[in-house]
């Protein structure tokens, strides 16, 4: 059990054990009335219960002033476990102090020290106008309304759209959206902000003016930043410390240096090629039975990105010429060969045994290494 | 010119749109649209009827009348909605683009999409000329029963004739359902379902012959009173001829609403 | 101002905001009042009798229903399409007192609904539109409108808890209007069914209304028949005072099955969900 009064000025944001599950749903079609009650019978026979983990006996300690990075694949419990801070699930077991204030006893008191920020298309009120759209937030952050109108132009001036502030949000792109999402998250300047994804779905000039304003945050105001991301190098760039998640589960806490020295440089081969032929990944394992780890990511020939076979493990760099010559008599063309020089992507596969982080990611990756 | 292309496309759009409106049409959905809504509709028409009589202002057929006219009127939910919903359910889900890209002859798909509500609505005229039967008392003793199906039939396959029309038309409207609650609320009023269109202002009586149900309801009230199939056929014709002209109309305006789309590029903005 | 009032404000701003640049989404709610009201008069055209001011004013609390059942019963899903629930439960304010805002929103547009009808009413029917009591009259339909938005708070709880709310919606729209005498007595509708209209808060304030426009003869009679037609203003009290009674306790209601729906969404994480 967490002591608020005893860590409120070393952590702002403490979990013990949390835990969340989620019961399976199936989608019911016209009959799925009659299915379910087959499907509740077989999972009952087999001894478990149709449920879904989605935090895992979480720990965390997030520092006063810290930007934290939350890293992990889709589905691996980034959101479920913001939502769990920002109040709006409420966990199944465990505990969660928010800038002193527990979770679920009280919930008004979080709310009040948070900005909630979560990426995709629709959070805001499109038909309204962004001063709208923010005043409205702010008289549900209990603000008065001079300090509200006076906030919100600051916001909007600090957002560079103080001249379209009268416009509709529909005619806005979605970059700027995504500026209004962060000044509503700011109106009432809470100490600590919880971000999903914020940059999800953006093109990299909003990516880099929404990074750098997260930064700016964190530097010069001294918020408790969470950020929760699939794109490694946002997290490899931004944050003091990252968490690595996987299945609802954190794999390790540190920063981003001491996480990649955990792969060391000769334990690290990658091999980038085009079009690799089916089976290879198998036929590879076979040949470096030694090695940790062995797995092909596949690229996407349409954003012209190429696949990468990653060879992670003690005598990884020994399986150069293996691994080559397995390539070139499949007549694989190779673009490039790295050996050391591991990334937070080698140290998520190898602290999860080979499983990978999305497609989105590693474009992602390969576009911002391009800029 | 290959003729089996077309019907498979006629009988596949048939079964898409009946599968369709289950996205939306559950179970639950469907209890509400059959069973309890020609219920209340017509309890509500027939107990103003009844208030009607127990003031002395109107003669105790009334509610024979009324309760006849909302069971044809039923059909409408199918027909005319259903319909409309389902042919711009593309523009709304963001299909039509990826429709309209296909090489498949339209007409076909637009009304093949239409037909299979037709049987539909037939079933819930069924349920409510059930409710006027035991709930109100309605003497059904007279029916000439043959000429009373193909005369539900008809009205069914104009209506949705109708439906296509209106889909069409709302096409170039954002909210398809703002056209499908008004043009089917509209009937009510129009297609002589709880009094006579000669109760209308003069001026707007013609606007119910525009409507396929008016002929329909008439069809049917004299089909329950004893009238052969023979003596309506008349104005099962009259409504056939605007079934089909609605068919084409409606065709047209799903036509051109491509020709437009394609020109401006904004099929969904439109 | 107090923050609960606050919150209530501007949610209500917010609903009329979007009404203004967006408002062809209450047509779906106001046709069918207006075409029932239109059967009505013109089925009452020929009888002898105040008949058309009872049609309009039938309709007019027909139209208020809809909205109310359209309207407020979707005020959680509204947040839900817009993509804002989230950010509004995650926001130090009551959610409840977000939907109450716009619940008087959406009876306010059935309350406009009402007048549009009695004007168009007035109009085409010539329906003389003398009420015996202007003030009384005023205050009962405000009133009502109160009790019909605490109703509409009841559905926008309930409506969270299943995917089918449109069932709900659907299913419930005719039978109220059937049920709340509307549009004829209810002494008509068959002795079972009149439980379910005493229950209803707009059964009493549709016969307060009744009454303070001077129409004694179309009251449901409930008060009537126990305190003489010539105390018709007693009637009209009582009336008020058993729909006020109704209204708080689906406010009690309404908060309670908040709070149970709230818990049970943050629980099993269906409050996010699309």
């Amino acid at each position: 059990m967490v002591n608020a009064d005893e860590d409120k000025s070393a952590y702002s944001i403490q979990t013990v054990d949390l835990t969340k599950v989620f019961a399976k749903k199936k989608h019911r079609g016209v009959l799925g009335f009659l299915r379910r009650n087959v499907e509740k019978e077989k999972s009952k026979s087999e001894g478990g219960e149709a449920v879904t983990i989605a935090l895992d006996r979480v720990n965390l300690k997030v520092q006063s002033g810290e930007l934290f990075g939350l890293l992990g694949p889709n589905g691996a419990g980034k959101t479920t476990l913001v939502k769990c801070l920002a109040t709006i699930l409420i966990p199944d077991g465990g505990t969660a102090v928010v800038n002193g204030y527990d979770v679920l006893k009280e919930t008004t008191m979080v709310r009040a020290s948070i900005g909630l920020v979560v990426g995709g298309e629709r959070t805001l009120y499109w038909k309204l106008t962004a001063r709208d759209n923010l005043m409205y937030f702010a008289s549900l952050y209990k603000m008065p309304r001079k300090e509200a109108k006076n906030r919100v132009n600051e916001l909007l001036e600090m957002m560079d759209l103080l001249d379209r502030a009268d416009e509709r949000l529909e005619d806005y792109s979605t970059g700027m959206r995504q500026k209004i999402a962060i000044a509503r998250a700011l109106l009432h300047n809470p100490p600590i902000l919880l971000l999903d994804e914020p940059t999800l779905g953006l093109d990299p000039t909003f990516s880099r003016q929404i990074r750098n304003q997260i930064r700016g945050l964190c530097r010069d105001e001294g918020k408790t930043i969470l950020l929760a991301t699939h794109y490694m190098y946002e997290a490899d760039e931004m944050c003091d410390r990252i968490a690595i998640i996987n299945n609802g589960q954190i794999a390790v806490v540190d920063s981003s240096n001491r996480l990649k020295a955990m792969v060391k440089e000769r334990e690290l081969v990658e091999v980038a090629c085009v079009n690799p032929p089916v089976g290879i990944e198998a036929e590879l394992k076979a040949m470096c039975k030694d090695v940790d780890i062995v797995t092909l990511i596949q690229g996407d020939e349409a954003k012209s990105t190429p696949s990468r076979i990653k060879i992670i493990g003690e005598g990884a760099e020994e399986h150069i010429g293996t691994v080559i010559d397995a390539l070139r008599r499949k007549k694989v063309q190779i673009t490039s060969l790295n050996v050391g020089m591991p990334t937070l992507e080698d140290v998520f596969i190898k602290l999860t045994g080979g499983a990978k982080l999305t497609e989105g990611g590693e474009a992602e990756t390969e576009r911002h290494e391009a800029q | 010119m290959n003729l089996l292309n077309p019907i498979r496309l006629f009988f596949s759009s048939a079964v898409f749109s009946f599968k369709a409106q289950f996205g939306w049409l559950n179970p639950p959905m469907w209890f509400t649209m059959k069973v309890v809504m020609p219920l209340s509709q017509m309890a509500f028409f027939v107990f103003v009827g009844q208030f009607l009589i127990t003031t002395g202002n109107a003669h105790p057929d009334i509610i024979a009348y009324m309760a006849i006219g909302n069971s044809m009127m039923m059909l409408s939910w199918n027909t005319v909605f259903s319909v409309i919903n389902i042919t711009s359910n593309d523009k709304w889900d963001g299909t039509l683009p990826l429709m309209l890209a296909t090489p498949a002859h339209r007409l076909p798909v637009f009304v093949g999409r239409a037909m299979v509500h037709v049987l539909d609505g037939m079933l819930s005229v069924a349920i409510s000329f059930a409710y006027a039967l035991f709930l109100f008392g309605v003497n059904f003793g007279n029916t000439n029963t043959l000429a009373l199906i193909v005369a539900v039939f008809l009205t069914s396959f104009t209506m949705a004739g109708f439906g296509l029309l209106i889909g069409g038309l709302s096409f170039y409207y954002r909210d398809p359902m703002v056209f499908a609650n008004i043009f089917t609320f509209i009937l009510l009023i129009f297609s002589g379902i709880n009094f006579p269109v000669q109760a209308l202002p003069q001026p707007l009586q013609f606007i119910s012959y525009i409507f396929p149900l008016t002929y329909g309801v008439d069809a049917g009230r004299k089909a329950i009173a004893g009238q052969t199939l023979f003596d309506i056929a008349p104005l099962l014709g009259q409504m056939l001829i605007v079934g089909f002209i609605s068919i084409i109309l409606g065709y047209v305006f799903f036509i051109s609403f491509e020709h437009v789309a394609r020109k401006t590029g904004r099929i969904e903005a439109v | 101002m107090p923050q609960p009032l606050r919150v209530i404000y501007s949610a209500f701003r917010l609903a009329m905001l979007h009404w203004i640049v967006d408002p062809q989404w209450v047509i779906p709610n106001v046709i069918a009042p207006f075409v029932f009201t239109f059967v009505a008069l013109t089925l009452f055209k020929e009888a002898s009798g105040p008949f058309g001011l009872y049609a309009v004013l039938g309709g007019g609390m027909m139209g208020m229903w809809g909205n109310t059942l359209y309207g407020s019963g979707f005020a959680i899903s509204f947040e839900k399409w817009q993509g804002t629930l989230e950010e509004v439960e995650a926001a130090p304010s009551n959610l409840l007192h977000v939907i109450a805002g716009r619940s008087v929103s959406n009876a306010l547009f059935g309350l406009t609904n009402m007048v549009a009808i009695l004007l168009i009413a007035s109009a085409v029917f010539r329906v003389p539109l003398g009420v015996a009591n202007p003030i009384l009259f005023g205050v009962s339909m405000v009133l009502t409108l109160l009790s019909v938005s605490a109703l509409g708070l009841i559905f926008a709880s309930a409506f969270v808890l299943t995917r089918s709310a449109q069932v709900f919606t659907n299913g419930l729209e005719f039978p109220i209007y059937v049920v709340s005498g509307s549009m004829f007595p209810i002494a008509l509708l068959p002795f079972w069914t009149q439980p379910a209209s005493y229950i209803l808060g707009p059964t009493w304030g549709i016969d307060a209304i009744r009454l303070a426009a001077g129409q004694e003869n179309a009251s449901m009679a409930f008060w009537l028949d126990k305190v003489g037609k010539e105390n018709a203003f007693l009637a009209f009290w009582l009336d008020l005072g058993v729909m006020l009674l109704i209204t708080l306790a689906y406010l009690v209601i309404a908060a309670v099955l908040f709070k149970m729906v709230e818990t049970k969404s943050r629980r099993d994480g269906s409050l996010v969900e699309a």
